[in-house]
């Protein structure tokens, strides 16, 4: 339940805020939609969770990708998440963009040419472009409901479609 | 600051910065509805959500 009080009437607290500001709400939840097209779902999703753990974002956790599974992603993999760099699970592609992800969600001033040369030996230019507006709404979104004292995340709408 | 990916194309954007709309338009089109729309959003007075964007510009070390 949100700390926001005086919210019009909804099913959660995302469709409430959603009665208040229906425009803004919708084009956020389309820049969500789109950051899951033409990109492997399987990537998108370990950089999801691992966002989510490290910001302890409790309701974004709680939720997978049907996309990602359907593509392979299992538990075995998600339980092993926060050991990427060492364990056998993870491809180099994947621990290039984990990588990548997590210091865009510390301090993104500290992604390096370095961390961007690694991902783009195993994606296009324009592929690497996609992962990074990912992960920005990624970010954008569990920054936003753990401010707004959102515990159901609205990533369910569109992780399960 | 050199772009750390290869680019479509030489255009730029009225801010200056590369245009990357091409890269995912999708994308491009949903957040720029989306800026569009929170811009509507007057319940924040101009000075104060001003401040907390160069506020925050300044934090992420963003000189654009």
């Amino acid at each position: 339940m949100t700390w926001l009080t005086e919210l019009p009437a909804g099913e959660t607290d995302w469709e409430r805020l959603r009665a208040l500001f229906p425009s803004s709400i919708d084009a956020f939840d389309d820049i969500q939609r789109a950051a899951w097209t033409r990109f492997d779902p399987v990537v998108l999703e370990l950089c999801r969770l691992r966002m989510a753990t490290l910001l302890r974002f409790g309701g974004g956790l709680a939720l997978r990708s049907d996309q990602a599974r359907a593509a392979g992603l299992d538990e075995e993999k998600i339980a092993a998440l926060a050991s990427w760099p060492t364990s056998p699970l993870f491809s180099a592609a994947e621990r290039a963009c984990l990588a990548l992800a997590e210091q865009f969600l510390m301090d993104a001033n500290g992604v390096s040419d370095e961390l961007v040369g690694d991902v783009l030996k195993h994606y296009s230019g324009e592929e690497c472009y996609r992962l990074v507006t990912a992960l920005s709404a990624f970010e954008r979104l569990q920054r936003g409901c753990l401010t707004l004292g959102l515990t159901e995340s609205p990533e369910s709408a569109w992780l399960s479609e | 600051m050199a772009p750390k990916i290869p680019l479509p194309n030489a255009e730029l954007t009225a801010l200056g910065t590369p245009d990357t709309r091409s890269l995912a338009p999708e994308m491009a089109d949903a957040a720029r509805r989306y800026f569009r729309e929170s811009g509507h959003l007057d319940e924040v007075d101009v000075v104060t959500t001003e401040l907390v964007r160069i506020r925050n510009a300044r934090h992420q070390t963003c000189f654009l």
